[in-house]
């Protein structure tokens, strides 16, 4: 049994973490410590697409089974180091909302101690929040929707963006979807990338048929097809950050993949659930392959893009009469 | 019958049987149409290229190996034959095997064949020489361009040829959990061997089982079929909504640019990163 709480140094700070050996994930026996050392390990890689976001923590303090509940203000108690931007909120109950920067590793460490298992981030950096810094299309796959069917709908995406000169990248949720994310130039409001996502999306629908639903209501959506999430883009909307661990049994962690990943699995023929799939990068196993393939949204892979070409070719491709 | 798919020849030893191959199982699926919901609009399925990102005609279609990342060897008809000089249009039969040696999951799809005039007399001499060995021929077929591996079966008065799955396109049951083969309690044995007696009959009568789902939505589909005109497909504007769409995505892009000039003259970042 570890002390109840011990000192260890980050980077340049002592940190004070907590009751080490408290089981989070009780099925699978992985404590917080074991989430402590995944994002230490993970940092390098993850850090890069936390900094500046401001983060939503989803917190669970008696492990995945028990109470959770989202953060958004900055907790009490975080030492004042830590980098926080305040944005002011007309429609919430405050008037505004101090958020966490999530910089550096001390900062990542320290979350980490809460119990902060999953990460949000929004889809813009401070300073310039109004300026999303990328598209994000959310692929939900209904309950009978098979890994190949998903894996196809992420290829039909990639493919529709491809066409009008456009190069996505691509994660798990570490959930049951995946993420395309399309990095933009500086300058676009959410009210482009929103009217760009929504002309993606239909021309999606449109493309790919019966595998594909726009539909929001749960309820209404045909289960074997994939739910194209276009709506999640907006000031104050936030995604599972890329290596954020989820709240789920076996500790699965959103990981970046490569396209030739993508068309793997489109060439499945066994009918797995994607979430079987996807689990097998966790906190255990996710890190070997981190290093192995390095940040797959990384440096020069982040290809920050323009809009209006995209659009010149989306007029002329997409709007003849069909 | 329908007219032959293929005809080619049975080689065996110095035998050469010259036949002709036809459909011996057409599937009752129903096929549908996809529609769009709202105005009944077909579906439509172009392929584009992906590079001038202009559909394709299929005269213009080739078959490319990506050896890597974005790196194709392009293959024509020709190439195809080129590898395989024996492709020709041939069942070559490389032995014969009992046909409870063979396990049903290898076979695939079966096709009736014929003999022409010529080969009517050594065709009768292989059915009824398969049919009193209780064996089948294992065979080779090239039909096109592709390999098939082949079971030649005596049916009645036919032989089928039955195509096979290859070896490694049958999927090994190890990775499922199943109960291994350890000794069961007799008295349940015994339960479940009686319960199979009463179960069984002498002969396998297909025609008893019908396809009842099919049947059900035949009978829909007639009903309503007859009970109204049906429904012509609304000449649509499909694209409509995208059109717009793209109109707003123009004139926001412009305001964006416009936002740009201005903020560089005045600096009216709103937001702050403090370090509290």
């Amino acid at each position: 049994m570890a002390p109840p709480r011990v000192t260890r140094r980050v980077g340049s700070r002592e940190l004070s973490l907590s009751n080490l050996d408290k089981v989070l994930w009780p099925k699978d026996g992985f404590t917080k410590g074991d989430l402590i050392d995944y994002y230490e390990r993970v940092a390098q890689y993850a850090l890069p697409h936390l900094k500046g976001r401001p983060l939503t923590l989803q917190r669970y303090p008696n492990g995945i089974g028990g109470e959770t509940f989202f953060e958004k203000q900055i907790p009490r108690g975080i030492p004042d180091w830590v980098e926080r931007v305040t944005v002011p909120t007309p429609s919430g109950l405050r008037s505004q909302i101090t958020f966490v920067l999530c910089n550096d590793l001390p900062t990542l460490v320290l979350l980490a101690n809460l119990a902060a298992i999953v990460l949000h981030v929004w889809t813009s950096r401070a300073p310039a929040l109004e300026e999303p810094d990328f598209v994000i299309f959310d692929l939900d796959p209904g309950e009978k929707c098979t890994l190949r069917t998903l894996a196809e709908v992420t290829l039909g995406v990639r493919d529709l963006l491809g066409e009008v000169g456009l190069k996505p990248l691509v994660k798990t949720t570490g959930g049951y979807g995946v993420h395309v994310v399309l990095p933009l130039r500086s300058g676009y409001s959410y009210d482009t990338a929103k009217v760009f996502a929504e002309i993606v999306a239909r021309q999606a629908a449109q493309r790919l048929g019966e595998s594909v639903t726009l539909q929001r209501t749960v309820a209404k959506r045909p289960q074997a097809a994939v739910y194209l999430d276009y709506v999640q883009v907006g000031l104050g909307k936030t995604i599972v950050a890329p290596y954020s661990v989820r709240a789920r049994d076996g500790a699965p962690v959103s990981t970046p993949l490569h396209w030739s990943e993508v068309e793997a699995l489109a060439r499945r023929r066994a009918p797995t659930a994607p979430a079987d799939e996807f689990a097998k990068m966790n906190i255990r196993t996710a890190p070997k392959r981190f290093e192995r393939e390095g940040d797959l949204w990384g440096g020069a892979l982040w290809k920050k893009q323009r809009l209006e070409g995209a659009l010149a070719k989306a007029q002329r491709l997409w709007s003849e009469p069909g | 019958m329908a007219h032959a798919i293929w005809s080619g020849a049975i080689n065996f030893g110095l035998v050469t049987i010259p036949v002709k191959l036809f459909t011996a199982v057409k599937s009752d699926d129903l096929s549908f149409n996809l529609l769009h919901a709202k105005d009944e609009g077909r579906i439509k399925y172009e392929r584009i290229c992906s590079v001038d990102g202009k559909p394709v005609p299929w005269d213009e279609i080739v078959k490319g190996y990506e050896f890597e990342k974005g790196e194709y060897v392009v293959l024509t008809d020709e190439d195809f034959k080129a590898v395989n000089p024996e492709a020709t249009q041939s069942v070559d039969i490389v032995e014969f095997v009992e046909l409870d040696k063979i396990n049903p999951m290898f076979f695939d799809k079966p096709y009736y064949l014929e003999p022409t005039k010529q080969g009517r007399h050594a065709y009768a001499l292989l059915r009824e020489a398969l049919a009193t060995t209780n064996r089948v021929a294992i065979a080779r077929v090239v039909i096109r361009t592709k390999e098939y591996l082949a079971a030649v079966k005596p049916s009645e008065d036919a032989l089928v040829l039955e195509l096979m799955h290859w070896a490694n396109e049958i999927v090994e049951a190890g990775t499922l959990e199943l109960p291994g083969r350890e000794k069961l309690p007799e008295q349940e044995m015994k339960m479940a061997r009686m319960l199979i007696d009463t179960m069984s009959v002498d002969e396998f009568e297909p025609e008893k089982f019908k396809n009842n789902y099919y049947d059900q939505v035949m009978t829909m589909i007639e009903a309503r079929a007859a009970g109204k005109e049906l429904p012509k497909p609304k000449k649509a504007p499909a694209r409509a909504k995208v059109v717009n769409l793209m109109d707003v995505l123009a004139q926001s892009l412009e305001e964006s640019k416009k936002r740009r000039g201005a903020e560089k003259s005045a600096s009216t970042r709103r937001r702050k990163t403090t370090a509290a």
